[in-house]
């Protein structure tokens, strides 16, 4: 009984009011100045770094690195992004709606605010794999046509895209005459 | 509206700016105000209005509030609160204010960011490579 018990709960996601995003009980984790992180640590709700963080962190509320903190990789913070005048922020990318830095802090990285930077890159992303399936497909077509011209163009990939249309269509077009 | 195509250099005459009364130069801009082009100038400038090119300056940069610019900035102590495109170089401190947005790459020596302020950019904070083609 006490394990079947323990392993589903286990397994939900940690309790977090669906409202944490405006009422007061959000979900938080804080490190303090002796604790430290290396990896990657992602959190549905609010985030305050004391100690030292070697890695990327993700939040869907505030980071606030404060009394010393240091945080060393990439930041993402769905709202707010603190860093205080003690603190210290070494990051190749960091992503936030919002942004303070008080006089004093160490900060660099590249900085990317507001909406689309964060959906962006995964757009971008995804046509580059596209061109691979279309050369997979094309010599199954091509198989019809002359053997040749299909072992030779799939060398140049991209250049030979664009004119590829065309020698499907007379393929079917020759399909239709017989 | 007034255009001032300005390329004033080393000690430049105070034709186009006011001297203060402490002695520091400063470069004034009126929000009606247009300069395009290059400025290096031995004191301040006080950005409002338009501003397209380059400012390199040995004193302070502050860009008013409604101030459009679309220029390289380098001051000692620069202060945003306007719309800025473009690399900002501060010697010593770079603040953007609340209603500052900032496109472009910053280096500094130190930072501030008030709430509310946009910046989309790389920065880097620490030792100046450019500094010697500033002065």
């Amino acid at each position: 009984m006490t394990l079947s018990s323990r392993r589903p709960a286990s397994r939900q996601p940690t309790a977090v009011p669906e409202e944490h995003a405006t009422n007061g009980q959000r979900n938080s984790i804080s490190l303090g100045p002796n604790d430290r992180l290396v990896g990657e640590l992602y959190i549905e709700g609010d985030l305050r770094v004391s100690g030292t963080v070697e890695g990327n962190l993700e939040a869907t509320g505030d980071i606030e690195i404060a009394g010393g903190g240091k945080v060393n990789g990439d930041v993402t913070a769905y709202n707010r992004l603190t860093v205080d005048s003690d603190a210290s922020l070494i990051a190749g990318d960091v992503r936030v709606a919002r942004l303070t830095v008080a006089d004093g802090a160490t900060f660099s990285g590249k900085v990317s605010m507001g909406k689309p930077a964060k959906k962006a890159p995964e757009r971008t992303a995804a046509p580059a794999p596209e061109p691979i399936p279309e050369p997979v497909v094309e010599p199954v077509a091509v198989a019809v046509e002359p053997a040749p011209v299909a072992a030779a163009e799939p060398v140049a990939v991209n250049p030979a895209k664009t004119i590829r249309p065309a020698p499907n269509k007379k393929s079917f077009q020759k399909g239709k005459r017989r | 509206m007034d255009v001032q195509e300005a390329t004033a250099e080393g000690a430049a005459s105070a034709d186009n700016g006011e001297v203060k009364r402490d002695g520091k130069k400063q470069f004034s801009m009126g929000p009606q105000d247009v300069l395009e082009g290059k400025l290096i100038y031995d004191g301040s400038v006080h950005a409002d209005g338009r501003l397209e090119g380059e400012v390199r300056v040995t004193g302070n940069i502050d860009v008013a509030n409604g101030a459009q610019v679309k220029a390289l900035l380098e001051g000692s102590n620069v202060t945003l609160k306007g719309n800025v495109e473009g690399m900002v170089t501060a010697r010593d401190k770079l603040t953007l204010g609340r209603n500052a947005r900032l496109s472009g790459d910053i280096q500094v020596r130190r930072l501030q960011i008030d709430d509310g302020a946009t910046l989309n950019g790389n920065v880097r904070m620490g030792d100046f490579e450019q500094q010697a083609s500033g002065q």
